[in-house]
């Protein structure tokens, strides 16, 4: 079975800053993350591969030549491909674009199953898995929680999504789009010691737009259907504040509060 | 006259309906930073047999019908047994050619979708379908120079994005508990039957359908009572004054991350944007991605060892001190002013 992993790196977002003079995000030397949800994807992949050692897994991401050291750490967990879609042309593509590019490899590529996350911390749109499933005609579905191990074959899978309200189990024939959300079961383990320094650099393709051909005109910022105008930080509305102790004053001033306001 | 489609789904009534506020905001003139008015009218689509609830504030509600529609229907009913027959879950696959047909007999304006498991699987397949852009989890709409930005968060919500969109139909999925709906006075809804030419897709279907545990929703209470890394080493302790307040415990992202809370209760970004009269932070530092899940918050507490956390900056009062003894001081204060109420009460019958 061939397992397709489409993970996306993120700005670590935790550790941003942003510069208030200049009005921008401070992205130098932030340091690039795999993105939580994906992450779950390569691991619950690693995971079949240990049961099942025919499974073959291929990590696809688009990002700069600048992850390369970040791929070949997935491939010493042992990962067996990693394709890493890369252009010039590419940079500053919307999730449109991001979708027409990846499916555009995607389409030549072969595969059983194509995982995805379902949220990136960065843009968090969760547009480019559904929007790759329908540029290849498959379903999908988001917000997956668990992979039904034992029942997971070329032909289905059964899968159990997070709902509003509810948890729903469905059976998706294969080939189809599942996407992950962030759960404990799946976790990617660490490289084991004699891996740490293996030399996995044939197992990378690096596929550029003289792979793919498309147009300058129909990617990066001039191809994408929607353009950020600005950003800015809201502005949060200051109170007139009481400040207060927790001592019995404090606690009293505290439940008066909220008697005044019918609350007790 | 410009034309919005709205997906309605019955079960997230609510926030199918916010999405009528989006379009006044777009086309009605409502939006805060400069008048801007067309006239307009909704159409409310839906796979689900919806009920008198939508009657009134759609202009149209389109019903889709037809075999395939029908057996779509039977497996989305919640709670159902196990369906012997080959019925499709609710396929985002099918649904998108559904609604690109529909698309091709009204040619919509506008599209709207609320950000909902469904909708957000539905709006970007849609938009690939009809080569259009697409803006994820509205939260605002505003006019410059006459020209409409879309606002949504970015980057975990530590900064907003204002967005153009160069295509038409203009196509959004709406956060949802952001926008709320004046309906002012109802209108006739005109109802219309739509039977799809595609046949339903075999490639999903709906097994079992479980409840979640936790069913009170923290988006329907009117108290909160939040924790966060302040209080997780006592985070049971909050439910004793949820109790006392008939309020619901919810938590910051940083709790549910350590596996303290579970997500569904998480308010903020990542979490659930909520709209109580009264909001008490336990330990909560008030990152803007925890501020940015509160909306239209009336009243709002803190506690916290630091008077000075950004949480603090936006309290009505600040408790500084140690959230698990506020608790408990609280919790005992409210017990012993209830029994006194009660005592005065009884003396008082008697």
């Amino acid at each position: 079975m061939k397992i397709i992993c489409l993970i996306k790196y993120i700005p670590d977002v935790e550790n941003f800053k942003y510069d208030y003079e200049r009005n921008v995000l401070v992205r130098e030397n932030v340091r690039m993350i795999l993105n939580p949800d994906d992450a779950c994807t390569v691991a619950f992949a690693l995971k079949r591969k240990d049961q099942y050692p025919d499974t073959v897994i291929e990590v696809v991401t688009m990002a700069p030549q600048s992850i390369i050291p970040q791929l070949e750490d997935l491939l010493r967990l042992g990962v067996d491909h990693a394709s890493l879609i890369s252009d010039k042309a590419f940079v500053g593509s919307d999730t449109y674009v991001t979708s027409r590019i990846l499916g555009r490899y995607l389409r030549e590529a072969s595969f059983d199953c194509i995982l995805t996350g379902t949220h990136t911390l960065d843009g968090d749109t969760a547009h480019v898995p559904s929007q790759v499933a329908e540029l290849l005609s498959l379903s999908q579905m988001s917000n997956v929680v668990e992979i039904d191990e034992a029942a997971f074959c070329r032909e289905r899978a059964i899968v159990e999504a997070e709902e509003e309200l509810t948890f729903g189990t469905y059976e998706i024939a294969l080939p189809a789009v599942i996407s992950l959300r962030k759960d404990r079961k799946y976790k990617l383990p660490y490289i084991r010691y004699e891996e740490l320094s293996r030399d996995v650099k044939d197992r990378i393709q690096i596929i550029d737009n003289d792979v793919l051909g498309f147009a300058q005109e129909e990617v990066g910022i001039i191809g994408s259907l929607t353009q950020i105008s600005s950003t800015f930080v809201k502005s949060m509305e200051k109170k007139k504040r009481i400040i207060v102790r927790n001592d019995d004053e404090g606690i009293d001033l505290v439940y008066s509060f909220l008697k005044e306001r019918g609350f007790v | 006259m410009k034309k919005v489609l709205i997906y309605y789904e019955q079960k997230q009534h609510k926030n199918s309906i916010e999405l009528l506020a989006v379009a006044r905001l777009i086309y009605g003139g409502t939006s805060a930073d400069e008048e801007h008015t067309e006239a307009y009218e909704t159409y409310g689509v839906s796979l689900e047999p919806t009920g008198s609830e939508a009657n009134g504030l759609f202009d149209f509600l389109i019903q889709i019908c037809g075999d395939s529609a029908q057996r779509e229907r039977r497996a989305l009913a919640p709670c159902q047994e196990h369906d012997q027959d080959n019925s499709p879950g609710c396929d985002a696959l099918y649904m998108t050619s559904i609604l690109a047909e529909l698309q091709q007999e009204y040619q919509f304006d506008c599209i709207l979708f609320p950000a909902t498991h469904m909708g957000r699987m539905l709006a970007p397949r849609l938009a690939m379908r009809l080569q259009t852009g697409l803006v994820a989890d509205v939260t605002d709409i505003r006019y410059k120079d006459g020209i409409m930005e879309i606002v949504r968060p970015a980057f975990s919500g530590k900064l907003m994005a204002g967005i153009l969109s160069r295509t038409a139909p203009l196509m959004m999925s709406v956060r949802q508990n952001v926008f709320s709906y004046d309906p002012g006075r109802l209108t006739e809804t005109r109802l219309i039957s739509y039977t799809p030419k595609t046949a339903s897709s075999e490639g999903l279907r709906l097994l079992k359908v479980r409840e979640k545990e936790a069913s009170k929703d923290i988006r329907d209470s009117d108290i909160l009572i939040s924790g966060g890394g302040g209080v997780m080493r006592d985070f049971k302790k909050l439910s004793d004054l949820a109790g006392e307040l008939d309020a619901l415990v919810s938590a910051s992202r940083k709790t549910v991350d350590h596996g303290i809370a579970p997500r569904s209760i998480q308010v903020g970004q990542s979490g659930k944007t909520v709209s109580p009269k009264l909001y008490l932070a336990l330990g909560i530092n008030g990152s803007i991605q925890h501020i940015e899940g509160l909306k239209n918050v009336e009243y709002m507490i803190a506690v916290n060892t630091n008077k000075n956390a950004p949480i603090c900056s936006i309290s009505d009062i600040v408790v500084e001190g140690d959230a698990k003894e506020f608790i408990n001081k609280l919790t005992e204060k409210i017990r012993k002013e209830k029994s006194k109420e009660a005592r005065n009460e009884f003396a008082f019958q008697k």
